[in-house]
């Protein structure tokens, strides 16, 4: 054991081709997925939590439906889509890093939506009473708002990613978990582990980690800050 | 000015039956009566941030100070300058409401008293034609409170607002209102000069809730 986390570490830090082709792979994934939710996520978060109207309950539990969906369900829905079957099969995605993104933003928009929601619909009466009573226009008021919800956004934005990245139901369903292509830290620990090459597995499971405690301590100081 | 009648239900339980009233420009009416009577459900209508029972025509140019106030995540000086950028004006009332040494601090970080404090300087960066101050000065120690009422009769007789003021305070009544609206159970019960409705009231339930204050 004591040498297994040796190895890894050696391996690590000897900047390990292979090793360095699964964190590229995950980075490019991870980034471009979690952004893109952001992107989505954000807008439709604070819409959900700053208007009432009707149907709003029956998007927030399709909202949180979506949040609690197993990642190989995802997958599953990918890959009937765009396998030989599917109607999407001449655009070719299966088995790429395009479709590992694309199963991801199903995955992770709900994350920043839910938590975008729950924030902003308890400070957004209060932000909305205020700007009202000072006269101040629409457009004003939502940029206050926005700006009273920076640290919200970043932990949303961190929860995404860390989801992303340690996400492996969906991933490996529609990306195939191919060396040098589509293999990115969760697929690759379970496959080295599976040939028995633990020294590896490991070594990303030491960067999977710390990575996630990095993000929680940057959630835990963003959650201190936040609260009065 | 005209303030038009509406009406407010809950669950079928009517709250607030304001029956429309007119105010002058220039003149202090303070909104007094017991807790649940609804003289906050009535400022939050006439501002605009509550739904009455039937639409009202929303109305142009009022300032409303909510029962609780809300400081934006910046600096109480930059709460100020939201509402105007005349940067003159905010240290003034920086200045009047003993806020000088706050100016620079985090105003979601205030003291209750405080953020009232800050969110009357706020209210007055900019001019109203009508104005309206739910208990602005609940959370404020006496002399704050004196400063404060002195800041709102200056600001009316500047910009010849009229000014709707909610209290618990008969002596804040009697120190700047000209006139006095009494709410009891929804209804605006009693309303005239301020001497008449506190000192000669014509209905038993005034009597009867201005003799707790032992008046
Ligand atoms: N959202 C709500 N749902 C149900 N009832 C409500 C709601 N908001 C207010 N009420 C009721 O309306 C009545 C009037 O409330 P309002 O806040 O106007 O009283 P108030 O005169 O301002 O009292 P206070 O002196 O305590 O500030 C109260 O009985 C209150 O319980
Ligand atoms: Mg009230």
């Amino acid at each position: 054991m004591q040498s297994a986390v040796a190895k890894a570490i050696e391996l690590i830090l000897s900047g390990n081709a292979e090793l360095m082709n699964i964190l590229s792979v995950t980075a490019k994934m991870s980034l471009q997925s979690s952004v893109i939710a952001l992107l989505l996520g954000l807008p439709i978060g604070i819409w959900l939590g700053s208007c009432r109207f009707p149907g709003r309950n029956v998007l927030l539990i399709a909202n949180r439906t979506l949040m609690g969906m197993p990642p190989v369900v995802c997958g599953l829905v990918f890959y009937m889509l765009f396998s030989g079957v599917g109607p999407f099969r001449h655009m070719k995605l299966l088995f790429s890093v395009e479709i590992m993104v694309m199963a991801q933003i199903v995955l992770i928009t709900p994350i920043v939506v839910g938590n975008m929601e729950t924030y902003v619909s308890g400070v957004a009466p209060a932000v909305r009473e205020t700007a009202r009573g000072l006269g101040l226009g629409g457009f004003k008021t939502f940029l206050l708002l926005c700006n009273e919800c920076v640290y919200p956004i970043i932990s949303a934005y961190l929860l995404a990613f860390a989801r992303s990245i340690a996400e492996v139901g969906a991933v490996s369903m529609v990306g195939g978990a191919i060396a040098w292509k589509t293999n990115v830290m969760t697929t690759a620990i379970m496959q080295h582990t599976n040939r028995g090459n633990f020294t590896l597995g490991v070594a990303l499971g030491i960067i999977l980690l710390t990575v996630s405690l990095l993000v929680n301590i940057v959630i835990s100081v963003l959650q201190r800050r936040l609260s009065r | 000015m005209i303030l038009p009648a509406f009406s407010k239900t809950y669950e079928g339980r009517t709250v607030l039956d304001f029956p429309g009233m007119e105010v002058q420009p220039g003149n202090i009416y303070a909104v007094i009566g017991a807790n649940g009577s609804g003289k906050s459900t009535f400022a939050k209508i006439l501002a605009g941030s509550l739904k009455a029972d039937h639409r009202i025509k929303p109305m142009e140019g009022i300032g409303y100070m909510p029962q609780k106030n809300y400081a934006f995540r910046m600096s109480l000086k930059k709460n100020l300058l939201l509402n105007g950028s005349d940067e003159k004006r905010a240290d003034e009332l920086i200045e009047a409401l003993q806020l000088s040494s706050l100016a620079q601090k985090r105003a979601d970080r205030l003291s209750g008293g405080e953020t009232a404090r800050m969110a009357l300087a706020r209210l007055m960066m900019k001019r109203y034609e009508l104005v309206l101050l739910d208990e602005p000065t609940a959370a404020m120690d006496m002399e704050t409170t004196l400063l404060s009422e002195e800041l709102i009769v200056g600001y009316v007789r500047e910009t010849g607002c009229a000014l709707i003021l909610v209290t618990h305070s008969l002596q804040q009544a009697r120190r700047i209102a000209d006139a006095v609206w009494y709410f009891h159970k929804g209804q605006l019960l009693e309303h005239g000069a301020k001497e008449t409705v506190l000192d000669r009231p014509e209905r038993a339930e005034t009597r009867q809730f201005l003799n707790f204050y032992g008046i």
